[in-house]
């Protein structure tokens, strides 16, 4: 029996669907890819002409959940540059918060830095889009060409907030908030003074 | 503490004063290099860093204190004077930097010394008045966030406009201009995400920082009056409870009182988002600043003191009377804005304003009043040296009520006398109850605000009004 293409991403889907709430229940690691076949009603072998690990399900639903925040995200023209990346980190957040509970988990082990060289790492393309995505920000504002080491700080403050927005006991993480602004005011003081950026920093 | 006395001695005052002062254009430009600064200074949200520069902050003042009495030692009185002043000026810019960084919790400490004038007179009392007004702000992309996170809708979608720069910066946050959908135009006050509870956690180490172990009586007293500042800090950093505050004051008044208690929408506010009715019209500084006439300058002062006895008879002491608090409007009218800093008074300390009646009324001196509140010995109430400071004191208090007629807040006499007589009393330590904390923050700030209104008004007569109800 062939398999049409809409019955595999039904099932694609709902592979992500129970994935999030086993890993919701019994924990991230806790969590293996043979109790989300149970639970999906597949075979185990079954679950891997989709995914090739239960590190790839919680990539692929963190990527997803970011597309529908990217989708959300309206660039609004009088930001700043701080506050276009704020707008765009919170609302990254905001779309993964039904996730929060199991992400400190899942984010230790998919995008770690001490992981960054890792090859094939599902959280690759993670890293890799979301730092695109700033970089587009950064260049609508006038940096062009940041240098390597800008980019790995703010992945370095990036990884800072996520961990501690992942387990922030704040009333609606606001403690994440916080540190999420003052995180972007130290980065953007890092950028190259000659940046339009930092003008407009200045100008504030 | 890691602090290095090095440091902290050259922070101290030079020692040619004569050379060495600070006129108040000087003074001014310092202050300007400070807030060009304070623009690029990161908030820290490191509670260590936080106790750090706040316990750094506490030692300094108490050094330099400490360095001008013992040189005040070998000073004749009118060196005395200038190192005083330069003292002074040289610790309101140290603080003005700090509290500026530290936002929050220093604002709020600052905005509490800035009422004593015994301890930061007229320099600093006016740089904290500027302080107030130049808080750091919060980016829109902030302020949607936090709406979004309190009220679940943008501030786009909740209002029909909604102004993306602050009007004006509250001590914890910042205020902007809106329009409901209904029509009505509103202030909206945001806080900073987290920052209550800092601010409650900074207030712990403080107090470990500023007693450590050992207390004496007096020090027994100002525990109690610390205690008192945490609670109303909590209560101040809680909207919810601002809201059901200005809802109790707008209460208290009647159309023709000329007084307006912003109104509250409790569908757009939460703990940490306040909106209300917004005022229109001057804070005192801008309507001093279009040189009011005296007729004006009277109207405006009698209404302010109506407020203040008003709230005092209903047992709330509105502790809070900064100049950015009240607005002149251009009916005439006198507007309130804040409401986080009312104090209940309890009834056993209600004892006081009894006491201020039967004072009025002859029947009992000011010295028996202080006998029935327990807190002296007799030894020390028949010793001149001891009670005579808190008996001028009260006499400067009781002055303009007791004053048949209107009372000119602007003669300097009477000012120049308080200052005179509290710098006595500052060497001497009274005991007094917690609720004195706010109840001599409010009584100082009110003398402060109407000497620089130079209002002339009846508080005799307004008191008596005032009381009637209540006999």
């Amino acid at each position: 029996m062939r398999i049409t293409a809409e019955a595999k991403t039904a099932t694609r889907e709902r592979i992500i669907k129970v994935a999030a709430k086993l890993f919701a229940k019994e924990g991230y690691d806790s969590a293996t890819t043979r109790g989300i076949a149970v639970k999906a009603g597949i075979a185990t072998g079954t679950l891997f002409n989709y995914f090739e690990s239960k590190e790839a399900i919680v990539a692929a639903l963190i990527s997803e959940a970011l597309a529908s925040a990217e989708q959300k995200i309206r660039q609004r023209d009088d930001e700043t540059l701080e506050e276009e990346l704020f707008t765009f980190i919170w609302s990254e957040l905001a779309a993964l918060v039904e996730y929060r509970k199991f992400l400190a988990e899942a984010a230790e082990s998919i995008l770690s830095p001490l992981r960054r060289y890792a090859k094939e790492s599902p959280g690759n393309s993670i890293r890799a889009n979301h730092l695109e995505a700033v970089e587009q920000i950064l260049m609508n504002h006038g940096i062009t060409a940041p240098t390597a080491v800008a980019m790995q700080l703010y992945w370095t403050l990036y990884l800072g907030v996520f961990a501690h927005w992942a387990t922030d006991e704040s009333p609606k993480q606001e403690d994440s908030m916080a540190l999420l602004d003052q995180s972007l005011k130290l980065f953007v003081l890092a950028l190259p003074r000659s940046g339009a950026g930092h003008h407009e920093h200045q100008a504030e | 503490m890691n602090t290095k006395l090095s440091d902290l001695l050259s922070s101290l005052p030079q020692d040619e004063p004569e050379s060495g002062l600070l006129d108040s254009a000087e003074a001014q430009e310092q202050l300007k290099a400070i807030f060009a600064d304070l623009a690029y200074k990161r908030v820290p949200v490191h509670s260590l860093h936080r106790i750090w520069t706040i316990g750094e902050l506490s030692t300094q003042i108490t050094l330099a204190y400490t360095a001008l009495w013992v040189r005040g030692l070998f000073a004749d009185t009118k060196k005395k004077e200038q190192q005083r002043n330069e003292t002074n000026i040289r610790v309101a810019l140290k603080m003005v930097h700090r509290l500026g960084y530290l936002r929050g919790a220093a604002i709020k400490l600052g905005q509490a010394f800035g009422s004593l004038p015994e301890l930061l007179p007229d320099q600093v009392v006016s740089t904290l008045d500027m302080l107030h007004a130049q808080a750091p702000p919060m980016h829109y992309s902030l302020i949607r966030e936090v709406v979004l996170a309190e009220l679940g809708k943008e501030p786009t979608e909740l209002f029909a406009s909604f102004d993306k720069e602050p009007f004006a910066a509250a001590s914890i946050g910042q205020v902007h201009r809106a329009t409901l959908k209904s029509g009505e135009d509103v202030a909206v006050k945001i806080q900073y995400p987290g920052i209550g509870r800092a601010i409650q956690a900074d207030l712990r180490n403080v107090t470990a920082l500023v007693f450590p172990t050992r207390l004496t009586r007096g020090g027994e007293s100002i525990r109690g009056q610390i205690d008192a500042m945490k609670q109303m800090l909590a209560e101040e950093m809680d909207y919810a409870h601002e809201a059901q505050n200005a809802r109790e004051a707008r209460a208290l008044f009647k159309e023709a009182d000329g007084v307006v208690v912003p109104k509250i929408f409790d569908e757009y506010s939460t703990s940490r988002v306040l909106t209300m009715e917004f005022i229109p019209g001057k804070n005192v500084s801008e309507f001093l600043a279009g040189n009011p006439s005296q007729g004006e300058r009277d109207a405006l002062g009698t209404k302010i003191n109506l407020v203040a006895e008003r709230m005092l008879y209903a047992r709330i002491n509105y502790s809070d009377p900064h100049s950015g608090n009240y607005i002149a409007m251009n009916d005439g009218r006198l507007g309130l804005v804040d409401f986080g800093c009312l104090q209940r008074i309890a009834p056993e300390d209600f004892k006081w304003m009894d006491n201020g009646d039967r004072f009025l009324d002859g029947k009992i001196t000011v010295l028996e009043s202080l006998r029935e509140t327990g807190s002296y010995t007799e030894k020390e109430l028949a010793d001149e040296n001891f009670i005579g400071p808190l008996l001028r004191h009260y006499d400067w208090f009781l002055e303009p009520i007791a004053k048949k007629g209107t009372f000119d807040f602007g003669d300097p006499e009477p000012f120049r006398r308080m200052i005179e007589n509290l710098k006595v009393m500052v060497e001497k330590v009274y005991p007094s109850p917690p609720m004195y904390l706010y109840m001599y923050r409010t009584i100082f700030g009110l003398r402060v605000l109407c000497y620089r209104l130079k209002c002339r008004v009846d508080l005799g007569a307004l008191r008596a009004q005032e009381r009637k109800p209540w006999v």
